[in-house]
């Protein structure tokens, strides 16, 4: 068995006494000693400090850059300003997913591209292949020099201003960045996230830096927060996880690209654009879904199955690979399934159980569903979100996202609403 | 997480080696899960227990309990019928975490040999094991 990596803020995750685990090969934290439903809570309600140094980390720069991302991703990265980021996939050529990013410009000549810690390796090696059919493009891995940290949550503006001595936090736009300093230090922001939170930032600094400012973050009133919570939080918000939502399904099928809501802010088909891999599938089920959200279901076919959001009404918790059934109809099965806390209107802390579905594309929110769980049928309904957040990511400390319990509001309106971070710049 | 140390392991009860506690009441016995177990399982969100008349032997699967993150099978410590259930725990699953060995407990049994209880490990015993890496 080979060692697994550490990041560079493994000894603080020990220190604290969190319960470390193997994910996609790094010891990470799964948990501080304030538990899961602590550490969700402290996101919605304050900060939460994510270490995700795990991810994988890719510089691309020269004059061909451009032109290779177009390429390689799935979004328009000629749409990308200088300054703003940019939810992607790294499609293959069946219209499924290989990785899902996030793409990055800071400065005017080179890219950072943000790729999931399990396919790092993966996704490495497939674009370091292609590379040599486009001329003038280098790219360099900065995984391990570069840190990245998240702190989220209505707090999280208030805490990083009480840091930073120099430079400007991004404007309050949807994945806008800014480059800030604190004394000597260099921290590149930005306005993305996975929680859904609608004030969060992601910070990237030399690795040697990360420990003092993971530090001055828990003064400054941050929760950490382990990968378990992470995950909660990002199902809550509806979030795809490759390997879950993307990639293969249990059976071993590749899930398209467009079965994901998110599909439509990641997949450009704009003439700027022009062929890139999965063109031709991905257009194929984008115009199948466009049919099918028109109630026409001639081209089903090319888009059997969807990703939707299900809240489970009877006791339990839907996991992953359950079976989902309509009436005697077995429609799909669960892709991710937990339990999440909330505030009730009262005030009191509650649990609710939910997930995210691949089922028959002619599913609708509001249709009702049963989960197989041990056994037993247990009813559930289609809904269009879990969580909702205020337009505009900007503070006082109350602007935060808010649960909503078994959403079902007319498909035209999307799933993303005003609730998603990952959503055009 | 706790070290093995600050695992508390009441005198008094007896353990499985799959991190069940068991209290002599007479003659029944009252079951629930250990301070390590729970400490391991995280916040317990969900509690699935037997109905009441069950009979359900040694080594055999008598609750599921869930955590935010994973799903554990509970073994009865010892063959016998369930006389009562603990009914709160499904409104309030952490109060296993809370309080294993109080508000947290799982099922009362009639055992089908009274004799059973003393076969299981004291709390020296089962924190030896647990420090042996159980």
């Amino acid at each position: 068995m080979s060692e697994l990596l550490k990041t560079v803020l493994h000894e603080r995750h020990v220190a604290q006494g969190a319960t470390m685990v193997d994910f996609g090969g790094w010891h990470m934290p799964l948990q501080y000693r304030t538990g899961i439903v602590e550490e969700h809570l402290a996101t919605r309600k304050s900060a939460g400090l994510f270490d995700v140094s795990h991810m994988g980390r890719f510089i691309v720069r020269g004059a061909g850059a451009l032109h290779f991302l177009q390429h390689l991703l799935s979004n328009n990265a000629a749409a990308l300003d200088i300054g703003f980021a940019q939810y992607t996939k790294i499609p293959n050529d069946r219209g499924g997913a290989l990785d899902d990013a996030y793409l990055y410009r800071f400065t005017p000549d080179e890219y950072l591209l943000v790729v999931n810690a399990s396919n790092r390796e993966a996704d490495w090696r497939y674009l370091s292949q292609m590379l040599s059919l486009f001329p003038d493009v280098q790219m360099e891995e900065v995984s391990e020099s570069m840190a990245m940290i998240s702190l989220q949550g209505p707090r999280s503006q208030t805490i990083l201003e009480e840091v930073i001595t120099g430079g400007a936090l991004p404007r309050p736009l949807k994945n806008a960045l800014g480059t800030v300093t604190a004394g000597e230090r260099r921290i590149l922001v930005s306005r993305t996230g996975y929680t859904g939170e609608p004030l969060g930032f992601e910070c990237f600094l030399a690795a040697a830096d990360a420990p003092w400012l993971w530090d001055l973050l828990l003064e400054k009133g941050a929760a950490p927060v382990g990968l378990g919570a992470r995950d909660t939080l990002r199902l809550e918000a509806g979030l795809p996880l490759f390997g879950h939502e993307l990639g293969k399904d249990p059976t071993g099928a590749e899930i398209p690209i467009f079965a994901s809501s998110l599909a439509r802010f990641a997949v450009s088909f704009s003439p700027l654009k022009g062929a890139f891999v999965g063109r031709e599938p991905l257009a194929v089920q984008s115009a199948a879904l466009k049919k099918i959200q028109a109630g026409d279901y001639s081209s089903i076919g090319d888009l059997p199955r969807i990703i939707m959001p299900f809240a489970l009404r009877g006791r339990g918790i839907a996991r992953a690979g359950f079976r989902v059934f309509r009436g005697e109809n077995e429609v799909g099965f669960v892709t991710s399934g937990t339990m999440v806390p909330f505030w009730n209107a009262a005030g009191a802390r509650e649990m609710r159980a939910i997930g995210l579905m691949l089922v028959d594309s002619r599913l609708r929110r509001g249709d009702p569903v049963e989960i197989e769980i041990r056994g037993n049928r247990v009813e559930a309904v289609a809904v269009a979100y879990h969580l909702r957040s205020e337009k505009v990511p900007v503070p006082p400390e109350t602007v935060q996202a808010k649960p909503v319990l078994e959403a079902v509001i007319p498909a035209e309106e999307g799933i993303q609403g005003s609730g998603c971070r990952i959503c055009p710049a | 997480m706790k070290n093995i140390e600050e695992v508390a392991l009441p005198e008094e009860l007896r353990y499985s080696a799959d991190h069940e506690w068991v209290a002599s009441e007479g003659d029944l016995v009252r079951v629930g899960i250990s301070d390590y177990a729970q400490d391991q399982l995280g916040d317990i969100v969900y509690v699935e227990l037997p109905a009441v008349g069950a009979r359900i032997a040694q080594g055999a699967i008598f609750a599921t309990v869930e955590s935010v993150k994973s799903v554990s099978e509970c073994f009865m410590p010892l063959s016998g019928e369930v006389a009562e259930v603990n009914g709160p725990l499904g409104d309030d699953p952490a109060l296993l975490n809370q309080n294993p060995y109080g508000g947290g407990w799982m099922i009362l049994v009639k055992p089908d040999d009274p004799a059973a209880f003393s076969k299981l490990l004291t709390a020296e015993a089962y924190r030896a094991r647990l420090k042996g890496g159980a």
